[in-house]
């Protein structure tokens, strides 16, 4: 290989102008509708940037001046973004939330670390996560005052049942996948139920079941709060689907894979942990960050049985007096703030496949 | 090197590595292995061949426990193959086996293939677990692809990580099942010089293969079978050479066709 001497020929390029005057510019027919669409496009883009940022009236005070202006009147959110933020949370102890918010956000990344991936480390971060976020928006320690579950709301609370749904789903959907897949066909069969039992009832049912029936049907000790039993019944929503994400990934692993661990001596919770579920989390990792992107929108459905998460605070924010008539900004700056977080989750979904790929060789 | 494989676990020497008596094996109704009788001396090199479908590859999954048998009894090292979890992960901690497919396992490196059950079932340090990888890689001449992936490797370089693999467990046995049937012609004899070298330290082998260059080279004794029966079974020379059997005449004639 290395002293015999061969030209290599390199692939004939194809400029990056070529390419767009091929696929964009081709016929007559072709250059008209390409330039009928950026011309639309341009004037979409144009419209919004006027309406949002060159027209619109930015600040509380200046609302009167709103009536009068053709772009959007911000005043509201300058206004009444507390709300927003943290819905019925007691005004004097926003900074509470606002803490709690940042530390679970900073919990979440961190978790997307790589170096993180070992249970112990996952769990201790999340352990620590929860603990802080808990002592902050719940009180009664170190001083701080108790504040109930039911005036959580806004970004944290969202933010809180995205996180807590996902962590309590995961081992859970993890944990069904694998028994779905059991040799023995009675456990199978009873993951299997199990599983199709939840992923064919509605979201709503089971948290309009959790929040409201589950009461009258348990025993006092086991009821909890309504919040927590309602992130408990999203959770196993959450994990029969997911369950059948990583099952569909379980499923393409070859057989030899496991034959070759099994040869080796390796205990089944070894293969399962070193050998099946990161090849499980390879081959079906578009689906199972859908499966967060999706929840993580789904969080607004809590608001039917009475919780004031992000959504549902916004309503509120514009829901008194001279504010009613403001409701696109509220939406427009909502819509803004899920954009950011689903944004984030699909981005770093598609890092980690380019990322994993890389190991396929 | 060579004491490395010797009867070193305090087996009594003269006890057979594998006795099968009256195997058989049924998958659903379909009876692949009938009455199948075998023996395996420590350090004894024996070559499984035979039409496709004859029930070779069951017949060595039997041996380390991927399959189960139905009837008869398989003693492997001096311990019964039967359901107790015990037994069985400590015969498979004994027996290593390579396969067609390779089944390295594709999202580790070639290092980390062959430390994986050196930490988790020796519970070696990661240290000493490298060492000793390192000491088989180098083995299999390819000391120098460790820290790549397997999808990056040939598919002969793929199966010698697979051996290093296999004999980081210091196996007292391996199994082998069609090595090279799924490699290029060039990648072939790459493979077969490390079995060969295997076989001259004293290794005790079962191989299912039809490379009988390497089986007149290498084993104490070929084994045909055909329809799920052990037919015939001889010393390479005379099983080449004179066969008695029917059923072995014409599949010899098949195969030394080409
Ligand atoms: N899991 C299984 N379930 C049902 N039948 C099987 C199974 N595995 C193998 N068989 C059948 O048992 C017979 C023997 O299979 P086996 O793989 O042992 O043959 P072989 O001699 O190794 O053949 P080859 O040379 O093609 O590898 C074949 O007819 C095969 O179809
Ligand atoms: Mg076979």
């Amino acid at each position: 290989m290395t002293n015999t001497k061969t030209t290599y020929q390199l692939p004939p390029q194809i400029s990056f102008s070529q390419r767009l005057k091929n696929s964009l510019f081709a016929t007559p027919f072709d250059f008209v509708l390409t330039l009928i669409c950026a011309a639309l496009f341009a004037l979409l883009i144009y419209w919004f940037i006027d309406w949002a940022f060159l027209s619109s009236i930015w600040r509380a005070e200046d609302e009167p001046l709103c009536k009068e202006a053709s772009g959007a009147c911000w005043s509201v959110i300058d206004a009444r973004h507390r709300i927003i933020f943290f819905g019925l949370f007691p005004f004097e102890e926003h900074w509470r939330s606002t803490l709690a918010c940042a530390v679970m956000i900073a919990t979440i990344v961190a978790s997307c670390v790589p170096w993180f991936w070992t249970a112990i480390r996952l769990s201790a971060l999340w352990l620590i996560g929860f603990s802080i976020f808990y002592i902050l928006m719940h009180g009664g320690l170190f001083g701080l005052s108790v504040i109930t579950p039911e005036r959580w709301g806004g970004l944290a609370l969202t933010i809180f049942i995205f996180a807590a749904v996902s962590i309590i789903g995961m081992p859970l959907s993890i944990l069904l996948a694998l028994g779905r897949r059991s040799k023995l066909p009675v456990i199978a069969k009873l993951f299997g139920l199990f599983i199709d039992f939840f992923r064919s009832l509605p979201l709503l049912t089971i948290l309009f079941t959790a929040a409201v029936i589950t009461p009258f049907v348990l025993p006092g000790w086991l009821q909890g709060d309504k919040l927590y039993r309602v992130i408990f019944g999203f959770a196993l929503f959450f994990a029969a689907y997911q369950a059948e994400n990583i099952r569909a990934g379980l499923q393409a692993i070859p057989p030899g894979q496991d034959e070759a661990g099994l040869t080796l001596g390796l205990k089944y919770w070894h293969r399962v942990a070193r050998i099946q579920l990161p090849q499980a989390f390879r081959n079906s990792l578009p689906a199972i960050v859908n499966q967060f992107v999706i929840t993580f929108k789904e969080t607004s459905i809590v608001t039917i049985v009475g919780f004031f998460e992000i959504l549902a605070s916004g309503s509120a924010a514009f829901g008194t007096g001279k504010w009613t008539v403001h409701y696109i900004e509220v939406y427009v700056f909502i819509g803004a703030i899920y954009f950011i977080f689903v944004f984030s989750l699909s981005r770093y979904g598609a890092y980690l496949e380019r990322k994993l790929r890389v190991g396929h060789g | 090197m060579v004491e490395k494989f010797d009867t070193e676990n305090g087996m009594a020497s003269g006890t057979p590595a594998v006795t099968m008596t009256a195997v058989n094996k049924w998958f659903d109704d379909f009876h692949v292995l009938k009455d199948i009788n075998l023996q395996v001396d420590d350090g004894e090199k024996v070559v499984v061949c035979g039409p496709s479908g004859s029930g070779k590859s069951t017949l060595i999954r039997c041996i380390c426990k991927l399959e189960d048998h139905q009837r008869g009894t398989i003693n492997v090292l001096g311990t019964e193959l039967n359901d107790k979890v015990a037994n069985i992960d400590e015969i498979r901690r004994e027996v290593g086996m390579v396969f067609q497919q390779f089944n390295l396992f594709p999202h580790m490196t070639v290092l980390e293939n062959c430390t994986l059950a050196l930490t988790l079932v020796r519970k070696k340090s990661r240290r000493k677990a490298e060492a000793i990888a390192m000491q088989f890689l180098e083995k299999v001449r390819i000391p120098e692809q460790a820290v790549k992936y397997p999808g990056e490797l040939s598919g002969g370089q793929q199966q010698r990580v697979a051996i290093a693999r296999s004999l980081c467990m210091n196996p007292k046995i391996l199994l082998f099942d069609e090595p090279t049937s799924a490699l290029d012609p060039e990648m072939i004899s790459e493979v077969l010089d490390v079995m060969v070298a295997l076989a001259e330290e004293g290794m005790t082998m079962v191989c299912v293969t039809h490379e009988m260059g390497f089986a007149r080279r290498v084993a104490d004794r070929v084994i045909f079978m055909d329809e799920g029966e052990i037919v015939e079974q001889n010393t390479p020379q005379e099983f080449f050479d004179n066969p008695i059997n029917e059923r072995t005449h014409l599949f010899l004639s098949q195969i030394l066709q080409h």
